[in-house]
């Protein structure tokens, strides 16, 4: 037997944990359950936006601009009009008839939904055609003829801050450069005196190149307005339909109780489908002015060339440090390209993000960083890819220069880390940047990963082949990673001024099963899973009798969506919440039944029965009382057992774990291979460690397409070169190694189930890892960074700059067999 | 997939499919589709009718008769990654197929295909040039044949008839003392070369290279040969420093350009690595033993 108390209660002092499995076999916290969604993705019976179908829905196609930067001069329609299916075409103008030419991002700035005057990125919206199916509406829009006066286009965030740069944004009074925003952090005063007297400082120059979350499903949107009822439903890929909601009824001026937004399943969020796009609202213009249903659905290229793109920091970093290696202060200064508009995806007081937790997993009490972001004519974005808020950036900053001091001190990366972790006894911890860390034990992950990849087998191993010369180089990465997850708190996380609390509402209904609300939206972690374990474990049911349910606005509570790793920090908090105010309520309920006091009630979690104190067996089983609830409810309480709660964290989680990667770089080519690639997590309490799992591959595989294959590149006229699949590489089965995966468990002290998130800790922790494994391969050259993407060409040049590169003479010698100089070819 | 309208023909033999070639204006044939979807899905080719090839019987064959390997208009990538005789006896095709494209790509797009594509940066121009192939093609006037020296342009161009179908791809059997390989670079299952090399040695009596040839892919507008360090080759005793030499000459002759997929100067060093490792591949597969230096 057990209690709530007895089993937080560590997670209370915030120590050291042992993990713990008490599913109870009825699926509660520790089982690894079976994704419930499975069954309906796997038998290809999943209901994404473009499955959904309407009575008389119409097709929407987007004119793009091929120009980077161009006014528009004209606009004609009438070709087009005049294919057979054309409904109508939509520009700027008639937009601004009906109020809705412009929309807000979610950083305030004011961005076109159709371009009304300059067209500020390469296939920025220019008009939409409406027709009765896809290709017509393709057609349509092949035959929109638009006059454009080609602009010099500013490619670069540096070039952009050049004195004589063309001027993006003259939508903006008195505008007349392309800076966007400054930001800075810490103590510039104590850092400098730390740097002038320090033993040894270090600098390195790196670019987080930008990225697209490209998920599988691209955007997309049915705009159905009804006009009987006067309301607008916007079925929609979004990772936040209440938000979207609220900023729905800003831009349009509908009543919020007249829009419904649905978010149906959805292929993949990754933070780029946290933003507005004007595509979803043309679709929904499209059908008020109509009366009509229309879909909008991008193509891939669209979706990579248009919306939401991640990272694009150029970034400085520089450790100063004592000669054994003690870290004394950071320094950072970064340069953003922001795109054409600021539409970077984050709490709107974070105007970097949460990139001021560079000092990471490391106890630096002096720390200093400043930011300039600057308007190009590229696509907005700056979304959160799989990760919160810019930590990818500032962990990648900070576990890339820990690699750097090792090297410039000659000492082991793992015992530099070591020297320098915040020790567990320090948690709650406050950082020089303001963080409050909540809970950690950093040593014990770094032994666990060191351990499991045999670190000190390959060092050997490593030395071994540079004694002999050997045609492949070894490397081993290490990257002591800690995420900071889970915005709120509302006091100082909002999204367009609405706080970052979250929800969860439980029905339990006659029969004894459950359906639970929250207003979190999955797009692939697993939430009707994790959610229902949550509630099982809390009230004693079976996962199986529960029913989790998201993404309708109508329906769900309010609450700020899913990125940044929040749903399990907020949303799971308060369905635990909700689930021990229903065992409250169930209390009371059982009294009745059992015909004892309330105080005399006890619920025992391992059997998820109530029973009369020190009388086990005279018990009550949730189905029971739910029964009793709506059959026979005691006078003293309303019928029914319901529950909601809307939970505003106290603090976020600070999940972490080390990752280790052993990577063979080919001397002759510059290609790298994985030679074992070991992640240790940390996410405190474990809900369904086979979803942790799948999450953690997951997001190591992206990992690996950051480091090693994807970029949006562009061409100096602006043109996006790395818009498509062909060229935006994202890696497949074949590119990912075999991951070895560990944990530890350090619950987090302030979360009612002790649970940390985890989605995104792989995508974080992982990059520099990767980075740090083909650096250590060079370092005995003298190679301190390496760019991402690393393809191979950019290590081959590493290679030759090291004098490291090798040619397959140097290493096979042919000989003349006699015995086999007569027999057959292809032996 | 938004292509504009068309229409599409399923003719069951080749003279069916070249007599819709020669009446219909404005065609295009249709074999995996592997490039012809994409094309058509980007309205890069908006032809009015698609003449499906697929339904061709007798079409999927791959076997050696005649003194040829013969390569059906039919048969897929696929067919050549899973061939026995291709795994004992043909060591270029062997390493090539399995890094075309990817496993989806090459259950479907066919060989043939891939050669009346004529992509500079596809995989199976240079091994036909390696292995001095031909292309067989059926026209209103009959059957004509075209060495592989002679059919590539320009990037997408050939000299295949508008009116013609290809029906083969072949290339002699191999003779005594012959060995093939096939190196390639490339970032990921389904990326294009950055670079390959396809190479062919026949070795003497003596242990000398009676023939070698050397194909290259995506360092110029087609898939060219090597003829600088074929010259070099021919006439020589194998071993790594003429290898070495080969490789540089091969670099030499090459055109790459700088793109995304890397620089050109690092594109030409890889040409001459790649051509290095083919050659060593080769020459083993001829009957050479490799002994490592280092390691
Ligand atoms: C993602 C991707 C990656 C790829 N990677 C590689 C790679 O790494 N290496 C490589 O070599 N290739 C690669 N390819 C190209 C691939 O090999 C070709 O698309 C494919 O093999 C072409 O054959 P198909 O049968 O699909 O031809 P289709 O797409 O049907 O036709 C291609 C062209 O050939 C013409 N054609 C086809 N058959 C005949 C015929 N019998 N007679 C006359 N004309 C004909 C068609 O009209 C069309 O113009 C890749 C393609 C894709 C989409």
């Amino acid at each position: 037997m057990s209690s709530d108390s007895e089993r937080f209660a560590e997670a209370e002092d915030g120590g050291p944990q042992p993990e713990k499995h008490c599913g109870h076999g009825r699926g509660g916290m520790g089982e690894e359950v079976k994704r419930k969604e499975d069954q309906r993705f796997i038998t290809g019976r999943g209901n994404y936006v473009d499955d959904i179908k309407k009575p008389g829905m119409l097709h929407c196609e987007i004119v793009r601009s091929p120009h980077a930067h161009a006014r528009i001069e004209n606009i004609d329609k009438s070709r087009a009009l005049k294919v057979d299916g054309v409904v109508a075409v939509l520009t700027a103008e008639d937009l601004l008839e009906h109020d809705l030419a412009t929309m807000p991002t979610l950083m305030d700035d004011t961005q076109d939904v159709l371009v009304n005057d300059k067209v500020k990125f390469q296939s920025q919206e220019v008009a939409a055609v409406i027709a009765t199916d896809r290709y017509t509406a393709k057609d349509g829009a092949q035959k929109v003829v638009v006059d454009y006066d080609v602009l010099d286009p500013v490619i670069g965030a540096d070039k952009a801050l050049e004195d004589d740069a063309p001027v993006i944004r003259d939508d903006i009074e008195g505008k007349e450069d392309n800076h966007c925003l400054d930001w800075e952090t810490g103590d510039e005063e104590a850092t400098a005196k730390a740097f002038e007297e320090a033993d040894v400082t270090v600098k390195e120059d790196m670019l987080y190149q930008r990225l697209h979350p490209a998920p599988i499903e691209t955007c997309g949107a049915v705009g159905d307005y009804d006009p009987g009822k006067d309301k607008l439903t916007v079925h929609m890929t979004s990772q936040a339909p209440h938000i979207h909601r609220t900023l729905f009824a800003q831009v349009s001026g509908i009543p919020e109780h007249k829009i419904r937004i649905v978010s149906p399943d959805v292929g993949g969020g990754f933070g780029n489908k946290v933003p507005i796009y004007p595509g979803y609202v043309v679709a929904a213009a499209a059908s008020y002015v109509l009366e009509e249903p229309v879909k909008w659905v991008e193509e891939r290229s669209e979706n990579i060339q248009s919306t939401g793109f991640a990272r694009d920091y150029d970034m400085t970093g520089e450790i100063a440090a004592t000669e054994d290696g003690e870290i004394q202060a950071v320094r950072t200064d970064v340069l953003a390209d922001h795109g054409a508009f600021n539409a970077v995806a984050q709490p709107s007081k974070f105007p970097a993000g949460f990139f001021n937790i560079f000092t990471g997993s490391y106890d630096i009490d002096t720390a200093y960083g400043t930011l300039t972001a600057a308007y190009t004519n590229t696509a907005p974005g700056g979304v959160a890819y799989r990760c919160s808020f810019r930590v990818t950036e500032a962990v990648y900053l900070i576990e890339r220069m820990v690699k750097v001091l090792a090297d410039e001190l000659d000492m082991d990366p793992a015992e530099v880390r070591r020297k320098n972790f915040i020790q567990p006894e320090q948690f709650p911890y406050e950082s020089a940047t303001g963080w409050n860390y909540d809970s950690g034990d950093y040593e014990k992950a770094l032994d666990k990963a060191l351990e499991m990849a045999d670190y000190d087998h390959y060092r050997e191993e490593q030395q071994r082949r540079i004694e002999e010369d050997a045609d492949k180089l070894l490397g081993i990465g290490v990257s002591s990673f800690t995420e900071v997850v889970g915005a709120g708190p509302g006091q100082s996380c909002d999204i367009a001024g609405v706080e970052m609390f979250d929800s969860a509402e439980i029905r339990v209904h006659p029969t004894g099963n459950a359906t639970v609300r929250v207003g979190v939206q999955t797009q692939g972690q697993g939430h009707e899973t994790t959610f229902a374990q949550i509630v099982a474990e809390e009230l004693g049911m079976d996962v199986d009798d529960i029913t989790v349910e998201h993404g309708d606005t109508d329906t769900d509570p309010y609450g700020l969506g899913t990125y940044g790793s929040r749903s399990t920090p907020v949303a799971g908090a308060a369905a635990a919440v909700a689930s021990r105010k229903v065992r409250e309520k169930a209390k009371a309920i059982a009294a009745n039944e059992l015909e004892a006091a309330e105080e005399d009630i006890d619920w025992d979690r391992e059997s998820g029965q109530f029973h009369v104190t020190g009388a086990p067996d005279r018990s009550i089983s949730i189905t029971e009382i739910a029964a009793g609830a709506y059959m026979n409810h005691p006078k003293s309480e309303e019928p029914g057992l319901e529950a909601i709660n809307y939970y505003d964290p106290p603090e976020m989680t600070y999940p972490f774990g080390s990752y280790i990667v052993v990577v063979e770089v080919d001397r002759e080519t510059g290609e790298v291979e994985f030679e074992k690639f070991v992640a240790v997590d940390d996410c405190g309490n474990r809900i369904n460690p086979m979803i942790i799992e799948g999450q953690i591959h997951g997001g190591l595989a992206q990992g690996i397409g950051t480091a090693m294959l994807e970029h949006v590149t562009f061409d100096d006229n602006g043109n996006v070169t790395g818009g498509d699949f062909m060229n935006y590489l994202l890696p497949t089965s074949m590119e990912i190694p075999e991951f070895e995966t560990g944990h530890t468990v350090t619950p987090s002290p302030h979360h009612p189930i002790g649970a940390k998130g985890v989605g995104e800790s792989p995508t974080v922790g992982s990059p520099p890892a990767i980075v740090n494994a083909v650096v250590d391969a060079m370092s005995h050259g003298g190679i301190s960074h390496v760019e991402m993407p690393m393809t191979p060409d950019t290590v081959w040049e590493k290679l030759d700059e090291a004098g490291l590169s090798m040619d397959p003479a140097d290493n096979v010698s042919l000989e003349f067999d006699d015995q086999q100089s007569g027999g057959t070819a292809d032996d | 997939m938004k292509p504009a309208q068309f229409e599409t023909h399923e003719p069951n033999t080749v003279e069916e499919a070249v007599s819709l070639l020669e009446s219909l204006d404005d065609r295009a044939i249709l074999a995996g589709g592997q490039s012809m979807v994409p094309m058509l899905r980007f309205r890069l080719a908006v032809p009015e009718t698609v003449i499906d090839i697929n339904a061709i019987d007798g079409l999927d064959y791959l076997e050696e008769d005649d003194g040829w390997l013969r390569i059906g208009a039919l048969a897929r990538h696929a067919d050549v990654e899973e061939s026995d005789l291709i795994d004992e006896q043909y060591g270029s095709f062997a390493d090539t197929a399995p890094l075309v494209a990817d496993p989806q790509i090459r259950n479907r797009g066919t060989v043939a295909g891939a050669i009346a594509q004529a992509d500079p940066k596809g995989d199976w121009g240079s091994v036909l040039l390696a292995h001095e192939g031909e292309i067989v093609a059926q026209g209103p006037d009959g059957e004509r044949v075209i060495p592989a020296e002679d059919f590539f342009l320009l990037p997408y161009d050939t000299t295949l008839d508008e009116n013609e179908l290809i029906t083969e791809i072949r290339v002699p059997t191999p003779a005594p003392r012959e060995g093939s390989a096939y190196h390639k670079l490339k970032r990921k299952v389904g990326d294009y070369a950055m670079a390959g090399s396809a190479a062919r040695l026949v070795l003497d009596e003596d242990g000398r290279i009676e023939t070698a040839d050397v194909g290259l892919t995506a360092v110029d507008i087609t898939n060219v040969r090597a003829t600088d360090a074929e010259d070099h080759l021919e006439g020589e005793r194998p071993g790594s420093e003429v290898f070495k030499r080969a490789g540089e000459l091969a670099a030499e002759q090459s055109n790459p350009e700088s793109d995304e997929h890397g620089d050109a100067g690092y594109k030409e060093r890889m040409v001459n690595v790649l051509t290095q490792r083919a050659l060593g591949d080769a020459a083993e597969r001829a009957g050479l033993v490799k002994r490592r230096v280092s390691q």
